[in-house]
Order: C-alpha cells, then sequence, then structure tokens
C-alpha cells in the first residue's frame, strides 16, 4: 500500500510557484529522501505533506486519505522534526516529552516515554532545560518527540543539520533503526546522508521533481561515478558537470 | 485536556523566566509600597485610588509576557510542530489565556494583601474587585497574542513597552486624566486603560453605580475586539510563517 500519494502537486506563493505539479509515489515502511538547492521546494513539499499548508491544487493522499477531507485523521498518524529544533526552551527534556505526549493525548504516556528515552538514550539529559542542551542532544529531543504518537509516516527535515560527525552518525544509526518499521520522509544537503540511508531518493529543482530513484540508479541515469555528481547534474541539468 | 497541557507548559515556560517575576509581580509591589510612603497630598496616591491603578499597571506586563511566548513559540518553530498535531487554533488560544490567569491571580492576591498591610480597609469589594479585574486581564492577554503573532520576540517587547507606558499616562493612575488638557483627556476616555482603572476603582469603592455607560462600552469593545483580532491574526500568521 502507498503511505503517500501526490497527483499534479502545485503550491503558489501570490506570483511564486513554490512547487510545480509533482507526482509522487512513497511505499509503506520505506525511507525515502528528498533532495535538491535552496529553494528547490522540499520544505514547501514537506509543510504540504505534513498538513501545515494547504496545496494551491493538485491531490495528497496519507494512507489512502485525502489530505483535505481527512485532515484530522492524517494528524493522527504522523509527525515531523522540523528544521529548527522546534522543543520548548524552558522546559526538562522529560517536561518536553510528557506535553508533546499530551498534545497527542497517548493513553500510556509515562510507558511511551520510557521507551523512548531508552531508544534515544537520553537518561542523562533527562531533568535538563532543552535550551541548556548541545545541538546533537537537541536533534536527538526533537525526534523523540516526532516519535511520542507512533506515527506511521515521520518528516524529518534536514535531521543532521549543522551537527558533528559524531553527533550525525548516532542519529543515523537511530533513523536507521526506524526503517520498515515506518515510513520516513528525509530530507538533507548531505549526499552521503541520503545515499546511505534511504531506499529512494528524489530530486528537486525549481519547484520541479525532476528524478526519482535508488542512488545507482540515479548514478547510472546521470552517467556519474558517484552520487554527488549525479544529484548535481540531475539538479543543475547537466550545466555544472 | 489538550488545552490545559497546553496551559501548562506555557504557565512553566514564563514562571522560569525570573524577569517575568520580577517585572509583573516585584516592580508594581515595589511601586505600591514606595508611593505609599512619600504621602503625596493628591487623590491618585491614596490606596484605595492607586492600587487598581498598580493592577492595571501589572497587566500590561501580563501583555508583554504574552507576546513574548507567542513569538518565541513562532520564531523556534515549536508552532510548526504543533501545526501538525491535532491541536486546534482555539486551544492555543485558550492555552495561552489559562497559562496566565494564575500569574494574574498571584497579582491580584498580593497587590491587595500588601494594600491591606499598607491600610485598605478590607471589605467584600475587595474580592469583588479582584474577579472584576481578572476580567479586564482578558483585554491585555489579548493585545498580547496580538503582538506576538505580529512581531519578532525582540520587537514584541518593545511594543509591549508602548502598552506599559500608555497604561502609565493615560489610565489615570499617576495623575487625574484632565491635568493635561482636554484633548489628553477625551484621548484617555476613548483608550480602554483608563476604563479599566475606574471599572476596578469604582467596584473596590463600593461605587459600581458611577461606572459610565462609557467606562463598559469602551472596555468591551477594545476586548471584544481585540479577541477576535487575536484569533484571527494567529490563526494568519501560523499558517503564513510556513510560507516557505
Amino acid at each position: 500500500m502507498l503511505a503517500i500519494e501526490t497527483k499534479n502537486l502545485i503550491k503558489k506563493f501570490k506570483e511564486k510557484t513554490a512547487v510545480n505539479g509533482i507526482n509522487l509515489t512513497v511505499n509503506q515502511g520505506e525511507l525515502f529522501a528528498l533532495l535538491g538547492t535552496n529553494g528547490a521546494g522540499k520544505t514547501t513539499t514537506i509543510k504540504m505533506l505534513s498538513t501545515l499548508i494547504l496545496p494551491t491544487a493538485g491531490e495528497i493522499k496519507i494512507n489512502g486519505m485525502d489530505i483535505r477531507k481527512d485532515r484530522q485523521r492524517i494528524k493522527a498518524i504522523l509527525n515531523v522534526s522540523p528544521q529548527e529544533t522546534a522543543i520548548a526552551p524552558n522546559l526538562s527534556v522529560k517536561e518536553n516529552l510528557e506535553f508533546m505526549a499530551g498534545v497527542y493525548q497517548i493513553p500510556h504516556k509515562q510507558e511511551k516515554i520510557t521507551q523512548l528515552v531508552k531508544l534515544f538514550q537520553l537518561e542523562e539529559v533527562l531533568k535538563q532545560k532543552a535550551k541548556t542542551l548541545s545541538g546533537g542532544w537537541q536533534r536527538k529531543v526533537s525526534i523523540a518527540l516526532a516519535l511520542i504518537n507512533d506515527p506511521e509516516i515521520l518528516f524529518l527535515d534536514e535531521p543532521t543539520l549543522g551537527l558533528d560527525v559524531i553527533a550525525r552518525k548516532e542519529l543515523w544509526k537511530i533513523i536507521e533503526s526506524l526503517k520498515g518499521k515506518i515510513t520516513v520522509i528525509l530530507t538533507t544537503h548531505y549526499m552521503e546522508e541520503a545515499e546511505s540511508l534511504s531506499d529512494r531518493i528524489g530530486i528537486m529543482s525549481a519547484g520541479n521533481l525532476v528524478a526519482v530513484g535508488t542512488a545507482q540508479a540515479l548514478m547510472e541515469q546521470s552517467g556519474t561515478q558517484n552520487f554527488e555528481d549525479a544529484f548535481v547534474k540531475i539538479a543543475t541539468g547537466g550545466d555544472l558537470s | 485536556m489538550r488545552t490545559l497541557n497546553f496551559a501548562k507548559r506555557n504557565f512553566k515556560e514564563i514562571m522560569r523566566d525570573p524577569l517575568s517575576i520580577i517585572f509583573a509581580v516585584l516592580l508594581p509591589l515595589f511601586l505600591l509600597f514606595i508611593f505609599q510612603q512619600f504621602h503625596i497630598p493628591n487623590q491618585s496616591y491614596e490606596l484605595q485610588n492607586f492600587t487598581p491603578g498598580i493592577l492595571v499597571f501589572g497587566f500590561s506586563f501580563i501583555t508583554l509576557f504574552t507576546g513574548m511566548l507567542v513569538s518565541k513559540d513562532r520564531t523556534t518553530s515549536l508552532l510548526i510542530r504543533l501545526g501538525i498535531s491535532p491541536m486546534r487554533p482555539v486551544e492555543y488560544i485558550l492555552g495561552y489565556l489559562l497559562s496566565v490567569l494564575p500569574i494574574i491571580a498571584i497579582q491580584n492576591i498580593l497587590f491587595f494583601i500588601l494594600a491591606v498591610i499598607l491600610g485598605l480597609k478590607f471589605s467584600i469589594n475587595l474580592i469583588f474587585a479582584m474577579l472584576a479585574s481578572v476580567l479586564i486581564s482578558l483585554l491585555f492577554i489579548a493585545v498580547g497574542i496580538i503582538i506576538g503573532s505580529l512581531c519578532s520576540e525582540k520587537a514584541s517587547s518593545g511594543i509591549s513597552s508602548i502598552i506599559v507606558q500608555l497604561v502609565c499616562f493615560t489610565s489615570g493612575m499617576y495623575f487625574p486624566k484632565e491635568a493635561l488638557g482636554k484633548v489628553f483627556a477625551t484621548i484617555c476616555e476613548w483608550l480602554p486603560f483608563e476604563s479599566c482603572v475606574t471599572i476596578i476603582k469604582e467596584i473596590l469603592n463600593d461605587r459600581s453605580e458611577t461606572i459610565s455607560a462609557r467606562n463598559i462600552a469602551v472596555f468591551s469593545l477594545y476586548t471584544t475586539v481585540f479577541f477576535v483580532l487575536a484569533i484571527v491574526v494567529f490563526r494568519q500568521k501560523m499558517t503564513s510563517d510556513n510560507k516557505a
């Protein structure tokens, strides 16, 4: 079954077309990476898929449900870790988890929190105020918060942006552990991240989805030896290669 | 339940910022205390007249903290996370509103306790004045939500300071509105702050019948309009902040 299906998805902001007729399908349990240069339309696409903004035209189906008609039901089965960490700064890590559990009305919230604390190894920072955490810890907490409602679809918007290599590898391990269990849509600027984590990759350029496939298929399609060159060639239409 | 959960989080965020307590509670308490030590020969500074003014002055800081909290939530993207959740706009507004009500209750209780210690006569009217002031605080919360929805965190504190100044100069708490001439008095009458102070003052002094229709109309109109505006602006900003 398809987790996400879009048909001719368009988003315009006044005269500017941010997303220009995207047709995309993502399978359940798939880890799909969405790549593109700055302003390519990745974040706008994620915001539409995650119910934050409505499309100007086109269709979005999440687990077969229509984004316009079944908005509230869709909201219950997805979650997001935004580009910025989006945590309550003056609350401790535990209080942040309890707060989000309350937002989603999780029935056995202490059990769920304990499970997430274990998965993300948050014990040592549990009582620490979120604003005092390092960037790596904040990202971890942000993703943990996004898993509070056991989402069927998880959007990770540049989850490792600005992290050092060790913190990034730690997060990769966590993201890999989610593979197959839930559908993950990941946006990133790091080519190696997309290549090593994702099942398939979509490349966006100027609001269009210009290529979709595995990293290997995209390299073959572009006739390049490594994925970074493949991305540059596809995203620029060959202008920089 | 979601509303209460959100209100609880907001309350913690505000209370953990020590500046909130200093400005919203300690500063007005200090002013109430210190002005009574000067024995200023002016009716405005008599306890039964000055306490309601101090109360409304304290509310202007509620505007400041509500504004800063809303703008901070917008800039830290917490509202993106919540925007994707099943929370509805009305739950946000009620959550912000409920979170500051305990602070208003704390202000009310402490200001009146100090006033009684300083010599204000205790009566049942004091309780009625406290209840009326909770209603009046709604205006200041609504203004805070509007400011926080429209401005950045830094700008919110700046713009809210204008409200603090407007309360000082146009509420009649420090000097009668007629002291600066007819035009100034008319401006004070058509801004809501003088009506806010007058309503609390007259209830406190058992003169409810002297509250004018203008006082009630001005306060009700501003509160209703600002609340509707707060909901509309907040909803619009939640959408427009996400245009990227």
